[in-house]
């Protein structure tokens, strides 16, 4: 997922083809639970971009919209 | 993408297939098993189907994303390795996982926290961009089988030009609706959530016996399936399980392809924890042992998971990187080059 600068009137979330992977696979097994939450913040031409992923999406997307005001972009299922 | 004018629009309905008018105005919509029988301006349990006038309307002849994507995130192990699909998704879904992951687009109709966020599909528009992309056209991130009079639109414009329709589907169907669909369908990818039909009713909402009667059907009609399984807690993660499905699916054809899906926690299963890595890795012995050929985990197992080896000689025909292809060894017909068995798929 990630979150860029703010957009009024903009809807609260846009479903992307693709975001990277900031988690790898062998990392699964350390975090049981699922409480990785990583992020990589970008100064962009337009702005700052936070590119997030994590284990919880709900808790990824609780963090983007805590740091930015702008639309979650984010990947779907399938 | 869209934008908040079309999201304030609302759905725009049209007249659906499988309506059978019945007495005093009512409608039994036949599309999925639930056969819905419908009153005057009543809307199915999906959501996105209505009686108006003593006729079944849908509201699906529409899109949310149109996104350009690599066959194996569908996934398509066994199909055209490698390309990739224009993939489109309506709103709504027979089911109402609690663990959807897509449930901001496939809960439209049953959730009221989700909105309308589709506009008007351009069937012409979708072809021509898959031409364009020597892609394929999926639909899926929602259930399919709801938008068929769209699928039907599309597949009609798509076949001329030799581009291929793909289902990711929940394999939710009445006999009809495979029936009016499967001429049209390249392959389809279904997901078998449970082992028995009290699992997959408390998890999705509805039965089992369609899913694997539609499996059985689209593959009589000449359609390709692969089959998912998503470990969710309290359903296939659960001890047995598994075992269960996998001999089901091996009773039907050892040779069909079987994906194990990592669970994530998500919608009303945020209190759960992700599936570890040791049950997807348990959950494919127990696919082998069933006696099924083809059993992948997508990424947490590494390449070995992902890759699809010879069933005579134990050759890496098909080697993959995480939702690519790295190299496929199989000739046109699909034979393995070490032996010459041959591989069941759609290679080509």
């Amino acid at each position: 997922m990630t979150t860029a600068a703010a957009d009024r009137g903009a809807p609260d979330r846009v479903y992307v083809d693709e975001v990277p992977d900031l988690i790898e696979p062998d990392e699964y097994g350390d975090h049981p639970e699922g409480d990785l939450v990583r992020l990589r913040i970008s100064v962009t031409e337009t702005g700052v971009e936070v590119l997030g992923d994590a284990l919880r999406p709900a808790t990824l997307e609780a963090v983007l919209r805590a740091v930015a005001p702008g639309p979650v972009e984010q990947m779907l299922c399938g | 993408m869209t934008t908040a004018a079309d999201q304030r629009t609302g759905p725009r309905w049209q007249p659906g297939v499988l309506g059978v008018p019945g007495a005093g105005g009512k409608v039994t919509c036949l599309l999925c098993p639930h056969a819905c029988v419908l009153a005057e301006g009543q809307v199915g349990a999906c959501g996105v189907r209505r009686n108006r006038g003593g006729v079944l309307e849908t509201s699906t002849h529409a899109v949310t994303v149109v996104h350009l994507t690599n066959i194996e995130r569908k996934p398509f192990y066994h199909v055209r390795p490698g390309s990739r699909v224009l993939t489109i998704a309506g709103p709504g879904c027979t089911f109402r996982c609690r663990y959807c992951i897509n449930y901001s687009l496939s809960q439209y109709g049953q959730d009221d926290e989700v909105p309308w966020r589709a506009q008007a599909a351009d069937p012409a528009e979708i072809v021509r961009r898959a031409v364009e992309e020597d892609a394929g056209i999926g639909m899926s991130y929602t259930e399919p089988g709801l938008a068929i009079e769209l699928a039907v639109d599309i597949a009609r414009l798509a076949e001329p030009a030799g581009v291929k329709l793909l289902w990711k589907s929940n394999g939710f169907l009445t006999r009809k609706a495979v029936k009016h669909i499967a001429g049209h369908l390249h392959a389809v990818n279904i997901d078998v959530k449970a082992a028995d039909e009290e699992a997959h009713q408390r998890l999705t909402g509805a039965g089992l016996a369609p899913v694997l009667r539609a499996i059985e059907l689209l593959r009589d009609a000449g359609v390709w399936v692969e089959v998912s399984t998503p470990l969710v807690p309290g359903t296939a993660s659960e001890p047995g399980q598994l075992a269960r499905i996998a001999s089901t699916l091996a009773a039907i054809d050892p040779a069909m392809p079987w994906h194990l899906v990592r669970f994530t926690p998500e919608y009303r299963m945020r209190d759960c924890a992700p599936t570890a890595p040791r049950l997807l890795e348990e959950g494919r012995r127990i696919g082998f042992t069933a006696g099924l050929r083809y059993v992948y985990v997508e990424r947490a197992l590494g390449e070995q998971g992902r890759a699809t080896c010879c069933p005579a000689c134990g050759t890496t025909v098909v080697a993959r990187g995480v939702w690519s292809t790295h190299s496929v060894l199989l000739d046109d017909e699909g034979h393995c080059p070490g032996c010459a068995h041959p591989i069941p798929g759609r290679w080509k």
